[in-house]
């Protein structure tokens, strides 16, 4: 019997030695991926074989993308590109494929806490679809995956055709952690028939700005002449709540900036802030500017008096506005008295576009982006066999690479484009956009997509390539050239919801812009985010005004010049001096709540000792 | 005696259970996680990192240096003040009346009071903000312009002349009519449970109707409004959702609009997931909710209520 | 007055009950308001919010909805989604919390009303002070042990692992509340009753099944009625640990509202979504209003 039992034990050592040495074996003899070349086809084919030869037969991804129901191709976008590389691995004979799943979700800010919140357990999107602001917080954590050396290995092919300023947002600390998906730009909306109302001719107007000559003091003047003629009520109206990035425009067009590259944070820009401060009073004060703007609401107030008749002169929005207006019922029909959406031929005939004019002569006009973005996860193909083997992860997260290449094709871009009302983000897809050849392929879905891609966007296609739409797209798309966008740092959110409080504050007469900007400065010192993370910079331009109202356009002498700059010496040190008793002042102000904090709590702890220790 | 336990044992067992894993362990984990700098659920990664009383720090430094700090605690005094009020008489002058009449239209109101309470929360912040809203097509204004009350539209919660006790008055208000219905339903169903052959032999012997309530109703729930009051107190300190969408929609001034628990959630979770920070500021406000509610347990006599268990072998 | 209070009438009549139901009538005025915003604006194609407003009728929104398009934008046109596995999934974790806290707070109710053990009085004051706790604080330590456990789910069982995980968490949650009122029932209900059962040869259990559980129905329809309305509304649990297509109705109308979204969002779809949420729970309150209300009558003879 022993011979057996020797055997048996053999055995039993064997099984459990052998699957160990044959994984420790394949790990040593496993090959690395193979590198990425630049071209498409040759790495989706290398990569292919590789898989192939390990093994693998389907590879399993999932993309989270959020947006409203016309950016479906943020989903769909990364089906096409793996349908791109299945089609290539079929056509070579590769028997490999791979498998999108996907998962949507309007919100983009929900997104996000979906997507950080399901990573601990493995159950976020490989591909995660959302605003370029997360990528800074994102990469802090270790949740996305550097594509640095991919990027410049496609850079020739694929991404030197994309708009720099948005390939800029895609890094951070120099790496790029996502490709740019789509953008927007945030016009100057101007009403035709106010303007020939007031016998304002627009032509060329759009020149004038981009030269910097029509500033927001003109803006300011002919606003004001709108009103005072009668022909609208409001001279401006602009976005309100979260929508503040409209409103961060203006620190941009007074020269101001938002972010240190040096010490990587954010900056409080004095005098730039003070500025836009001034200048929303200034309208406020002209009754040109509601003074409770913040609060209007979007369905009701905001929507039907910019499309209104003798609504407003000016308005500040987004590209999506011109088909927000074609699709709601904002307009009230002066025919029938009946409320119904604009046709495109509607809002071409009332309105005219700009880019957001410079703050006062000699700063540059601007818009502003906030470019939705691919993104991989640095867990990405966690779901596939063999992820725990660096060289076959490295072999799925470069083919998850290859699906975004894919994905950033220019006709999935322009299609985009056109059906979200989005700006596309590379020359190629803008260049779509003119080629009356192609729209007419896209109006019969004869293009290259899959079938479920298709059905997918059938319906939506159909309600929106209309030449007027398309041609709007085609002409802002210049506004990229000047565009700017916010800091991609995790605590910009919340710096800009301190900027909102002090413009509602401004706005309502609550305080004066100077007082708003100590506002600003107190709150930033509490909050224990942004303490450390933003920094002042400049001085209030003491007596700064958008215009001088009671002496216009007067030229001043030398004499005046000179001793306006002593004043301004003045002012500043001034400035200084009230600087360090305003820091006095807020301790002395901040004593009150904590002094009433202390009392109450001691009163509370000493009257349950009192209760607890009775008995 | 041990057998005594061991029973007890199994008929608290589910419970213990459920209560040590979802509440007790986090409870500590919570208390664990104020000292680390946790932010955007990493917990694998910074569980175990130590920043020692920097949340707290972070805390004080809220306090003693926000502008809108002594706004925010008037508003919680104010809040939590009227607010148990209303919900506690409130909720039993509704279930008392209810009681009285008859059930079919009882069960009307009780369903209709009810509804705050079953709409979800961002349906909820989207009525209030039409009723209050501050142009002439808001429900409030367009009714009492209708009347001649007022002649031009009126911002309710936000116009800086009215502040603070405009807002104050449509939180306390909004906030009521959600709360009320908690101890409406409490109280009621107490009510219910009230043999009927004792209200109709006090009925019998000449009793009026305020007698009843007085003498039979009100002392018959006197452990449930023990329990409403303690319950509906530690609610309002800690819970700040329905506040949210008013103040997200902007019903109401944003700053007294805003409660502690409001703010400290706006601060730590809103734009930024901070939540070393949140767990601090909640170990704060748990201490602050315990005294009160012991405090509150030993004015209202609890310890004679829960004395010697019948049945007991 | 003391006329015609026999079983199930009402207790006030003539005048005062005329004045009393006239009273709560002009008291519900805000909220009779209010919701006939909702309703009207979940047939209008604009927002109702006032008797004034000039809007056209529509049953659109109400079909919108039911298809699954809520959102719409440019073109008027939208992608469905299904609604009805929301509504499922929404009665899946309402009606799992309210089971869960049903078994788990009777019997520890009737324990603490009827037996006398090690801290007793100490874990009732434990339990309420637990409430204390913002929920929104407890729920990262949550998370913590939801991630711990996950490692040991197979991900083939990970969706109904999130589904049991979120139902008893959000149900522990209302566990204390729920002993505490079912204490104060169980303290009413006579012992004697129990004593016959036990004498008779039965344990606790079947004493506390046969004897006392008939005469605690109002409490458990109190109990019922808040378990499911915190499992049928709840956000941010749901939120965090269903897998993100799993929603429920709350999160899904949640997330049309959301301050990314709400710029663009139809308000007249969201109204008919807001008037079908309420209904469910409408129709549980009254099914067991009536259920464990009614018949409560007498309750001791002898």
């Amino acid at each position: 019997m022993r011979p057996k039992r020797i055997l048996a034990a053999m055995l039993l050592v064997a099984l459990f030695i052998l699957p160990a040495a044959s994984a420790g074996l394949g790990i040593i003899a496993s090959s690395a991926a193979p590198g990425l070349t630049g071209d498409f086809r040759t790495d989706v084919v290398n990569l292919g074989k590789y898989l192939e030869g390990k093994g693998v037969n389907e590879v399993k991804f999932s993309v989270m993308a959020a947006g409203d129901p016309n950016s479906v191709l943020r989903m769909y976008g990364i089906v096409e590109g793996a349908a791109k590389i299945n089609k290539i691995w079929e056509e070579e004979g590769i028997n490999v494929r791979i498998k999108i799943d996907t998962i949507w979700e309007p919100d983009f800010k929900k997104q996000f806490d979906n997507f950080v919140a399901q990573y601990e357990l493995g159950q976020n999107g490989d591909f995660f679809v959302n605003s370029y602001v997360y990528i800074a917080t994102l990469v802090n954590d270790d949740r996305l995956l550097d594509i640095t050396d991919w990027v410049k290995a496609y850079w020739d092919t694929v991404f030197s055709d994309f708009y720099k300023p948005l390939m800029e947002a895609a890094q951070y600390k120099g790496k790029y952690y996502a490709i740019p998906q789509d953008t927007e730009a945030r016009p100057l909306y101007i009403r035709k028939d106010v303007a020939a109302c007031m016998g304002w001719n627009l032509e060329g107007l759009d020149e004038k700005v981009k030269a910097g000559e029509f500033t927001w003091k003109d803006v300011y003047m002919k606003a004001k002449e709108a009103v005072d003629k009668r022909c609208s009520k409001w001279g401006l109206i602009h976005r309100k709540g979260s929508a503040h990035p409209d409103l961060i425009q203006f620190i941009f067009a007074f020269g101001g900036t938002l972010y240190n590259p040096q010490t990587g944070k954010l900056v409080v820009d004095r005098e730039a802030v003070y500025k836009w401060l001034a200048t929303e009073k200034a309208f406020a004060d002209a009754n040109l500017l509601p003074r409770d703007i913040l609060e209007w609401d979007w369905a009701t107030q905001i929507h039907p008096t910019i499309v209104g008749e003798k609504g407003t002169l000016f308005d500040i929005g987004g590209t999506w506005y011109w088909t927000e207006w074609q699709t709601k019922d904002y307009y009230q029909d002066p025919k029938t008295g009946e409320k119904r959406p604009l046709t495109p031929q509607e809002v071409q005939e009332k309105f005219y576009y700009t880019l957001f004019p410079a703050g006062e002569p000699g700063k540059d006009p601007v818009t502003l982006s906030q470019p939705f973005m691919w993104m991989i996860a640095a867990n990405a193909g966690k779901d596939n066999p063999g992820y725990d083997d660096p060289e076959m992860r490295d072999a799925y997260q470069k083919l998850a690479f290859l699906i975004v290449v894919g994905a950033s094709d220019p006709e999935i871009n322009a299609i985009h484009s056109i059906i979200s009302a989005h700006v596309p983000v590379r020359k190629a897809a803008a260049a779509l956009l003119e080629d009356e050849q192609w729209i007419q392929k896209l109006r019969s879905l004869d293009l290259d997509l899959t079938e479920e891609t298709k059905n997918a966007i059938r319906e939506i296609v159909a309600k929106t390539a209309d030449p007027i739409n398309i041609k709007f797209l085609a002409s802002v798309s210049y506004m990229l050239d000047y565009t700017k966008l916010a800091p991609s740092h995790p605590y910009y959110s919340k710096l800009a919801g301190v900027f909102k409080d002090a413009v509602d504050r401004v706005l309502k007469g609550q305080s004066s812009p100077e007082d708003a900007i100590k506002y600003i400065e107190n709150k930033v010192k509490a909050d224990p985010d942004l303490r450390g993370n933003v920094e002042f910079k400049g001085t209030i331009p003491k007596g700064w005004k958008l215009v001088e109202e009671t002496k216009p356009a007067e030229t001043k002498t030398e004499a005046q010049q000179t001793q306006a700059q002593e004043t301004q010496q003045a002012t500043e040190q001034a400035q200084e001096t009230m600087e360090e008793t305003a820091t006095g002042q807020a301790e002395e102000e901040g004593g009150f709540p904590t002094a009433l904090l202390a009392i109450v709590v001691i009163i509370v702890i000493a009257a349950a000792a009192y209760f607890l220790l009775r008995k | 005696m041990a057998r005594r336990g061991r029973q007890a044992l199994f008929f608290l067992l589910p419970m213990l259970i459920l209560v040590v894993a979802f509440y007790i362990l986090p409870l500590i984990l919570t208390a664990w996680i104020s000292f680390t700098p946790l932010t955007n659920w990493r917990v694998r990664d910074q569980l175990d990192d130590f920043v020692g009383l920097e949340n707290y720090v972070n805390l004080y430094y809220l306090a003693r240096y926000d502008p809108d700090f002594h706004k925010v605690l008037q508003t919680t005094l104010v809040f939590v003040t009227f607010t148990l009020f209303i919900n506690v008489v409130g909720g039993l002058v509704l279930a008392i009346l209810t009681y009285l009449i008859d059930e079919r239209i009882s069960l009307a109101y009780r369903l209709l009071w009810l509804l705050p309470r079953m709409t979800p929360l961002a349906v909820f912040g989207l009525l209030w903000y039409y009723f209050f809203y501050g142009g002439p097509q808001g429900t409030l204004n367009s009714f009492l312009l209708k009347l001649g009350v007022i002649d031009e539209p009126v911002r309710w919660g936000t116009d800086p002349a009215m502040l603070p006790y405009s807002a104050w008055a449509i939180i306390v208000f909004v906030n009521g009519l959600v709360g009320v219905s908690y101890g409406m339903i409490i109280f009621y169903s107490a009510f219910k449970n009230i043999p009927r052959e004792l209200i109709i032999a006090a009925r019998v012997d000449g009793a009026r109707t305020w007698e009843v309530i007085r003498h039979i109703l009100v002392p018959m729930v006197r452990w449930h409004i023990v329990f409403v009051t303690v319950w509906q107190l530690l609610s309002l300190i800690t819970s700040y959702t329905h506040l949210f969408v008013l103040v997200q929609w902007s019903v109401v001034d944003k700053w007294y609009g805003t409660t502690l628990a409001l703010y400290v959630f706006n601060t730590a979770f809103f734009d930024v997931k901070n939540q070393g920070f949140a767990a601090a500021a909640a170990v704060i406000l748990v201490i602050i909710g315990s005294i009160l509610g012991l405090v509150t347990l030993r004015i209202m006599r609890f310890s004679q209520m829960i004395s010697p268990p019948r049945g007991d072998i | 007055m003391g006329e015609g209070i026999g079983e199930g009438g009402p207790l006030v009549r003539g005048t005062m009950g005329i004045v009393i139901i006239l009273a709560l009538l002009l008291a519900s005025l805000p909220i009779i308001m209010t919701y006939s915003t909702l309703i009207l604006t979940s047939f209008a194609n604009t927002i109702v919010s006032s008797p004034w407003v000039k809007f056209r009728f529509t049953l659109e929104n109400w079909r919108l909805f039911l298809e699954g398009k809520l959102a719409p934008t440019a073109g008027v046109v939208y992608t469905p989604e299904d609604i009805l596995r929301f509504i499922v999934n929404t009665a899946i974790v309402a009606g799992g919390v309210t089971l869960v806290v049903l078994a788990a707070s009777v019997t520890s109710a009737y324990a603490f009303s009827r037996m006398n053990f090690f801290m007793r009085s100490g874990m009732m004051r434990l339990l309420i002070l637990l409430h204390a706790f913002p929920g929104v604080a407890l729920i990262v330590g949550v998370y913590a042990i939801y991630v711990f456990l996950n490692s040991y789910i197979p991900r083939d069982y990970s969706v109904y692992y999130s589904f049991i995980f979120v139902i008893i968490a959000r149900a522990s949650l209302e566990i204390p509340m729920a002993i505490w009122i079912l204490k104060g029932f169980f303290d009413r209900v006579p012992w004697e009753l129990e004593w016959a059962t036990i004498v008779d040869g039965g344990s606790r259990l079947t004493a506390l099944r046969t004897a006392v559980l008939p005469l605690v129905k109002p409490g458990i329809a109190a109990v019922a009625i808040f378990a499911f309305l915190a499992g049928w509304e709840d956000l941010i649990y749901v939120l965090v640990f269903l897998p993100p297509h799993e929603k429920t109705l709350a999160t899904y109308i949640e997330s049309q509202l959301g301050s990314g979204t709400l710029e663009t969002t139809y308000l007249p779809v969201v109204a008919a979504a807001g008037t079908l949420y309420l209904i469910p729970t409408i129709i549980f309150f009254v099914v067991t209003q009536r259920l464990l209300l009614e018949t409560m009558s007498g309750g001791l003879k002898g």
